[in-house]
């Protein structure tokens, strides 16, 4: 073979000389008719014989399968042409008529014709519907070798003969003469006329164009499927192309190259090459626009007579001298490769695409690989770098090749790469991010080499290393035909070895923990130690296979999707019309690249899978929910899980009551087992049912099936053992009842009825026995009156001596009241969640016991108390307030480069202080002093303690700890929040507890202090979001009203709620309301309590306080106000219906005497706020101070003081204002 | 022949020792080596007990001992027992007899850096004949002073003469973490490399791993690889003080892991210099106080 490459083939058969071949348009079927007279029907897929028809006498040349119906027609030496079904696997009829030898025979693609060829020298077009002649064409004068009809153009026919001639022949008047639609008169007339026609010679079929241009007979002639061309074959050893147009055809070009005769030619149905086979044991291929060879095919020993191909996919035929040859030209498989989310694949055009498997798009043309190798042959490998985003891409071309080609960022059309660095070798693969490994099969070495194209090292592989695939981080996993070893490429060794034959393909679970070898009809499924799993056979061609993120594979074969576990369990998910290739399962989709290389996604019920996968794993919540949520019935489930032992789930299944008493005695579901008894009512099952409740000690399902049974004797015993005697009496009644002696003795002598037994012996005449037992229990009289019934006297007997008389057992336990104890039967996880008795299963919200965030509120020093009197930072006036300045840096930006000799430089976190002009950046860069600098120049803060946790919290979030060399303490690295940047001009660093992650967390957990009540832990939250706040960063200005938002609620929430804890110290309610003074205090802290801006549904909250209060102390005229806000405020979202209810009862009740009992400050239609140190009105038009920071207000008295609410800045300091983002 | 390169025979217990799989290199077969790795595999197994913490009985083992790289690895044993002086004492004599030895140089370099003389170190550690271990030393000691560009310099050279090795990468991503942007990546890869393969796993790598995620943003993956680390060694000082940073930065609490940390490692250098910023915040603080009391 010249080049093995390029030919894989598929089947092969053994038989006489095969003369002609067909495929089956859909089914993996071809016909080949033998020299011998045999016409075999071939499964090709399978490689099994299906039948074989043996009706012509002699060589049978020509063969052909109708597209649609399940027909075929053969022709052979016998002059007959015959008409066959394959379903009722005989022939339908024959055509008779022709004179010689049948060459071919062809149907038409539309219209109920045949064509053929024969040594008669003509071709004849036959209706086989009506099984009538149409039409004899003459005009060859030899042999007619191959006759066909156009396969598009429904008027033309091509013949080839001995003649040395190839004919082209116009039939569009037969066709209408035959296909027009008419009635039944007119086909009749039109039969009448076609023999009249005849008469006057053929003008149905006339000769378009004779092509000669042979020297030697022509013995075989195709159309192309869509162009103008004619392909021929001859004696005289050429393979001719030929044009035609509308009014002539003329020969284009000459493929020489056969040695012998050329016995048949064809056009490849989707590219652009020419196939042909000869006596000279070939096959070639011709590329049809240049007309040279692109491949041999060399046979040593069988003679081609016939080529044939498949209309739809990439499959040909080849007839030779010992039988028939299917193959391919080429692989199918498109090279692809994924990462994450991105399939790479290179389409037929070899151009390298991406695939968006989450967001289902195809990008553009990323690269065009034209160049690479030889136009015909395929890619067959690819593998992505995502570190370097290139790829590796393999070519067998040149006894094979590799390139590798760094991806652009985005695609823009067909781009040729500009950059790339290639060799040979037959398997190139990415090891790690800079290394790949090349093998190269003929030479037995594996080199590995960095991303510039140098060996870095290189080592033998085991013997007849054949393929090689990434083994996991530092490992290669190297494929011999007998085995696969896991080889670790820094030791140079292999770790492991696995006996497995002919592995082809390994495909990587996801979490890398498991692989699984593919090979022609296997899957082993190994861990990355290379230990097997799990092994399976198939007796039909594995193609591809992905993994499951839950660790289930998909795999493909030729024609289903198939499933495996771990464990080998494995099914069909479902069945594929064509191949594919699996590359991802998401869910109910599987993405896959079909053999154009287009992406596809099929749909496919992972139900079963899961649910098989979830039993193995004894996640009964995720079987749960399958069942809950599929219909996952049917017979192979049922059996499945009977099978492994899980009948108890089985039982969760099944309707039918057979099945379903059968599974319920098999997990002593007794109760599911009476009640199918009691439906279907059998001897048999409650015989069944009796032993097994027996068993269980369940008395009560006992006496039901010995009752259903009519089992007295049984019963009776049952009564005796559990001591039921009512029911023991009226068994012996029912004996009695029945006539039944033997059961009325047994009965009796249960219960101990003694006359009863007397009774009954005399009743049947058995008058000794009558007497011997009155005489054993000392009943005198009635032995008188049995002697006197007989006519004996006492001396008359001869005795034997008694013993004591047999009481019957009493019961101690009345059993029977109870069915205890019974054999303690485990009530499945299943029956419970199905019977909604497992509290709390809900499948949805599992999470809600986590509860985020904890006690945030840290011990951040809120109560400390100033510190000291220290020196006046007054001065700091001299500064230009309006500009932030950064304190203290000298000198220009760090130039690194500069710097040569050796010293200590300044640190990343130093560089921090001199890049940003934030406090929070300095405060992680450790430069304290400037931070604090800064904020007193911007919010005039003076007290720091309470920042303290913060400073430190941002100091230590900017370092991590790299252990390094051994004896040394760790590299300390400096996280930065501009991860992307390097410019250590302009790098800051990470900042916890952001603005957004106070939002989220810290601020909600404060809105729930004040739902719940609980104000010093709220106060505690409120007051650590402003330090937080204070010293934090921001990414834009947007976030910085949004931060100035949260800052200004987080005052107002500590501001309400020190209100009403200052309110809460006055004193219990009695001694508040003992002292007018803390009463008037008391309540109009209570109204304030109401004033400060904070959320609807809080304040609604605080204006019930207030009312209660009022009301309480018959303040009418306040809690009337009250009650109007909170009734104005609505109730947004239902939750306060109560309150809002209470709110309109008291304001009628306060309406009757709207007057308050005590005189407090507190003017309800004023404008005021309240001042955060003296929780007392700051009525609107009076002089305040604020604080700068949080914007809290202040009598004037209490400039200079620090801050109530933040505890940080000095009231009434005015500064640049804080800043946050630069 | 260099014994460390990708044919040496020592090229197992070497890339062990520095991926800082210690216990592997003091398991390490020695038996089959030939006479002259003899010794250059017992100074790595005798480094390896140190790190492992047996200092003592590394001392014991070459107390007595004439070579120079035995002496060395005694002022190493002392200095990892808090005998700084004895340790530097010894190195300065054996910096003047035996100075051209890699051993000398190496561990001596470590040995003074640890004593925090580290022009000392980088003069000592400067005179080594391709060294990689040398290099890298030197490469930590610049990054230590801050010296990126000096660090950078080293490994850029190194990586001209020894591209594959494993010290390379390593010092190239130490360096990669302090220069971040891409570099953060890389030298992610090369610890998830090194962390995630079941041949090269340690809790040191894992845990430069779990740095490299921090530092790229990624906490979870951060947290995974910690938790991974943790769970091989639960006292592991540099594991714990990553998950304070990492809980710190997620908004956690950290109370757990500090008490961990000053149990396992009072004098790590997070709890050092923690004290020294908060004495230092406290002095800056007394420097404010608001203008009147209330």
């Amino acid at each position: 073979m010249q080049s093995a490459s390029g030919m894989l083939t598929k089947f092969e058969s053994k038989s006489s000389r095969a003369k002609g071949i067909a495929f089956h348009p859909k089914r993996p079927w071809i016909l080949v008719s033998l020299h011998s007279s045999t016409i075999q029907l071939w499964d090709y897929r399978m490689g099994t014989l299906i039948d074989r028809f043996e009706e012509h006498d002699g060589p049978v040349r020509g063969v052909d399968f109708h597209k649609t119906q399940p027909l075929f027609v053969s022709g052979g030496d016998d002059y007959k042409i015959k008409v066959w079904s394959y379903q009722t696997r005989r022939c339908l009829f024959t055509l008779n008529g022709h004179l010689d030898y049948i060459r071919t025979v062809f149907f038409h693609n539309e219209l109920p014709w045949i064509v053929s060829a024969s040594d008669d020298q003509t071709i004849r077009i036959w209706n086989w519907q009506n099984r009538s002649l149409l039409c004899t064409m003459t005009g060859h004068n030899h042999y007619v070798m191959c006759a066909q009809f156009h396969p598009k153009d429904a008027d033309l026919v091509v013949s080839a003969s001995l003649d040395q001639t190839v004919r082209v022949w116009d039939i569009s008047g037969l066709r209408k003469k035959h296909s027009a639609p008419a009635s039944i008169y007119e086909s009749q007339m039109n039969q009448a006329n076609q023999q009249q026609a005849d008469m006057f010679g053929n003008t149905d079929a006339v000769v378009k164009f004779v092509l000669e241009g042979h020297d030697r007979g022509v013995n075989w002639v195709s159309f192309h499927p869509t162009m103008p061309l004619i392909v021929s074959a001859g004696d005289d050893r050429l393979i001719k192309l030929w044009r035609m147009s509308e009014t002539k055809a003329w020969e284009v070009d000459t493929c020489r190259g056969h040695f012998q005769n050329a016995s048949g030619c064809l056009f490849h149905p989707h590219q652009d090459l020419i196939l042909s086979a000869g006596e000279d044991k070939t096959i070639r291929v011709w590329d049809l626009n240049k007309r040279t060879a692109v491949h041999t095919f060399k046979r040593e020993n069988d003679r081609f007579w016939v080529i044939a191909a498949h209309p739809e996919i990439n499959l040909f035929a080849a007839g030779h001298d010992n039988g028939v040859m299917v193959f391919k030209l080429e692989r199918e498989r498109p090279a692809s490769a994924v990462y994450q989310n991105q399939l790479f694949y290179i389409t037929k055009e070899k151009h390298v695409k991406s695939y968006d498997l989450q967001k289902n798009v195809e990008s553009p043309t990323l690269l065009s690989l034209k160049k690479l190798g030889s136009p015909w042959v395929p890619p067959r490998t690819l593998s992505y770098n995502p570190a370097e985003r290139s790829v590796l891409v393999t070519s067998p071309a040149d006894g094979g090749s590799y390139e590798l080609i760094n991806l652009p960022r985005d695609g823009t059309g067909a781009i040729e790469p500009t950059e790339s660095k290639r060799g040979s070798g037959n398997s190139a693969i990415f090891v790690a991010r800079n290394r790949f490994a090349v093998l190269n099969t003929a030479a037995q070495t594996i080199d590995i080499k960095d991303l510039q194209n140098n060996v870095t090292r290189s080592f033998k592989p085991p013997l007849g290393t054949s393929d090689i695939y990434f083994g996991g981080t530092g490992n290669l996993l190297i494929i011999t035909p007998t085995a696969v070893h896991l080889y670790d490429v820094q030791q140079k060794k292999t770790t492991a070895e696995l006996a497995v034959n002919g592995v082809k393909y390994v495909v990587w679970s996801n979490d890398g923990l498991y692989a699984a070898l593919l090979s022609k009809h296997n899957v082993t499924i190994v861990t990355k130690t290379l230990e097997q799993v799990s092994t399976l056979h198939e007796t039909i061609r594995i193609k591809s296979a992905t993994w499951d993120d839950a660790g289930v594979l998909l795999y493909s074969t030729l024609n289903h999707v198939k499933y495996t576990l771990l464990n080998g369990d494995n099914g069909i998910v479902r069945t594929l019309d064509q191949t594919v290739y699996l590359v991802r399962v998401k869910g109910r989709n599987v993405y896959c690249l079909d053999r154009a290389a287009k992406p596809r996604i099929l749909q496919i019920d992972p139900t079963e899978y899961r649910f098989k996968l979830a039993l193995v794993k004894r996640n009964y919540e995720g079987m749960l929910h399958i069942i809950q949520n599929s219909s996952l019935v049917g017979q192979s489930i049922i059996s499945y899980l009977q099978k492994k032992g899980y009948p108890e789930i089985a039982l969760q299944f099944v309707q039918d009551p057979t099945t379903r008493f059968e599974l319920a005695i098999e997990c002593g579901n007794l109760e599911v087992a009476v009640e199918m008894a009691k439906q279907l009512d059998r001897p048999k099952l409650w015989t069944r049912l009796s032993a097994e409740a027996l068993a269980h000690g369940n008395h009560s399902i006992v006496e039901m099936c010995y009752q259903k049974l009519k089992h007295f004797d049984k019963l009776s015993f049952l009564y005796l053992t559990t001591g039921d005697e009512a029911k023991l009496t009226r068994m012996a009644k029912i004996a009695e009842h029945r006539g039944d002696f033997g059961s009325r003795f047994q009965n009796a002598l249960y219960l101990g009825e003694v006359e009863d037994r007397i009774q009954m012996f005399k009743e049947i005449d058995l008058y000794p026995l009558a007497y011997m037992t009155a005489k054993a229990h000392g009943l005198e009289d009635e032995c008188q009156s049995i002697l006197e019934a007989s006519g004996l006297t006492e001396d008359q007997l001869n005795l034997p001596t008694f013993g004591e008389p047999l009481t019957p057992p009493k019961p101690l336990v009345p059993t029977y009241k109870a069915n205890w104890p019974t054999k303690a039967t485990s009530q499945s996880f299943f029956e419970k969640a199905l019977l909604g008795q497992m509290e709390g299963l809900s499948l949805e919200d599992e999470s809600a016991a986590v509860n985020g965030v904890g006690e945030e509120a840290e011990e951040d020093g809120a109560k400390r108390g100033l510190l000291g009197d220290g020196e006046e930072e007054e001065d700091a006036g001299a500064w230009d307030m309006g500009d932030d300045v950064v304190p203290e840096v000298e000198e220009g930006l760090v130039d690194v480069g500069t710097a040569e000799a050796g010293g200590a430089g300044s640190s990343e976190a130093d560089l921090w202080a001199r890049n940003s002009p934030l406090a929070v950046d300095h405060a992680a860069g450790g430069s304290f002093e400037t931070a604090m600098q800064l904020l007193n120049r911007q919010v005039g803060a003076v007290n720091f303690a309470p920042l303290k946790p913060r400073f430190l919290e941002v100091y230590q979030a900017s370092k991590t700890y790299l252990p390094a060399s051994a004896g040394l303490p760790p590299l300390v690295n400096y996280v930065r929040r501009t991860v992307e940047e390097s410019d250590l001009r302009k790098v800051l660093p990470i900042i916890p507890r952001d603005l957004e992650y106070l939002a989220e967390h810290d601020l909600q957990q404060g809105y729930k202090c004040m739902k719940n009540n609980k104000l010093e832990e709220g106060v505690a939250l409120f007051k650590n979001i402003l330090h937080s706040l204070l010293v934090n960063a921001v990414d834009s200005e947007d976030e910085v009203s949004e931060a100035k938002k949260v800052i200004t609620a987080a005052a107002e929430y500590t501001l309400a709620m020190s209100i009403e804890l200052e309110r809460r110290s006055l004193g219990t309610p009695d001694a508040v309301s003992a002292d007018p003074e803390l009463l008037k205090r008391n309540l109009e802290l209570a109204a304030y309590f109401t004033i400060p801006k904070i959320g609807v549904a809080h304040r609604q909250l605080a204006l019930s306080n207030a009312m209660t209060q009022s009301m309480r102390n018959k303040n009418y005229s306040s809690a009337l106000s009250f009650a109007n806000r909170i009734i104005s405020n609505g109730d947004a979202n239902g939750a306060l219906a109560k309150l809002l209810e209470a709110a309109r009862r008291n304001k009628a009740t306060c309406e009757r005497n709207p007057h308050d009992a005590v005189e407090i400050e507190f003017d309800q239609f004023a404008e005021f706020e309240i001042c955060a140190a003296s929780y007392t009105p700051i009525y609107s038009g009076t002089a305040y101070e604020e604080c700068a920071f949080d914007g809290s207000k202040y009598h004037t008295k209490y400039k200079g003081t620090v801050c109530k609410v933040c505890e940080v800045c000095e009231v009434g300091k005015h500064g640049s204002g804080l800043k946050l983002f630069a | 022949m260099d014994p460390y390169s990708a044919e040496g025979e020592l090229i197992n217990i070497h890339n062990h020792f520095h991926q800082g799989q210690y216990q592997e290199v003091v398991d390490y077969d020695v038996s089959t080596l030939s006479s002259e790795n003899e010794l250059p595999a017992r100074v790595l197994q005798l480094r390896a007990r140190i790190a492992l913490g047996q200092a003592e009985d590394a001392l014991a083992d070459v107390t007595g001992e004439k070579e120079p790289e035995l002496q060395a690895i005694a002022a190493l044993a002392e200095q990892a027992l808090g005998n700084s002086d004895k340790a530097v004492g010894i190195i300065e004599k054996l910096a003047q007899s035996a100075a051209d030895n890699t051993t000398v140089q190496v561990v001596g370099g470590t040995v003074l850096q640890a004593a925090g003389k580290s022009e000392e170190a980088l003069a000592l550690l400067s005179q080594h004949q391709g060294s990689l271990d040398a290099v890298a030393l030197i490469v930590q000691v610049h990054l230590q002073q801050n010296r990126t560009d000096l660090a950078v310099k080293e490994v850029t050279a190194a990586r001209r003469w020894a591209q594959d090795s494993l010290l390379v990468n390593l010092a190239e991503s130490w360096v990669g973490l302090r220069l971040g942007g891409e570099k953060y990546q890389q030298a992610f890869y090369v610890f998830e490399e090194l962390a995630q393969a079941p041949a090269t796993s340690s809790v040191r790598s894992l845990v430069s791993q779990a740095v490299a995620e921090l530092h790229l943003g990624r906490t979870e993956e951060a947290q995974a690889a910690l938790d991974q680390a943790l769970k091989k060694e639960p006292k592991f000082a540099e594991a714990i003080a990553n998950l304070l940073v990492l809980n710190v930065i997620a908004g956690k609490d950290t109370a757990e892991q500090r008490t961990l940390l000053e149990a396992t490692d009072a004098q790590h250098p997070l709890l050092v210099d923690l004290a020294e910023k908060s004495d230092l915040f406290d002095k800056a603080a007394a420097k404010y106080s608001a203008k009147a009391s209330a």
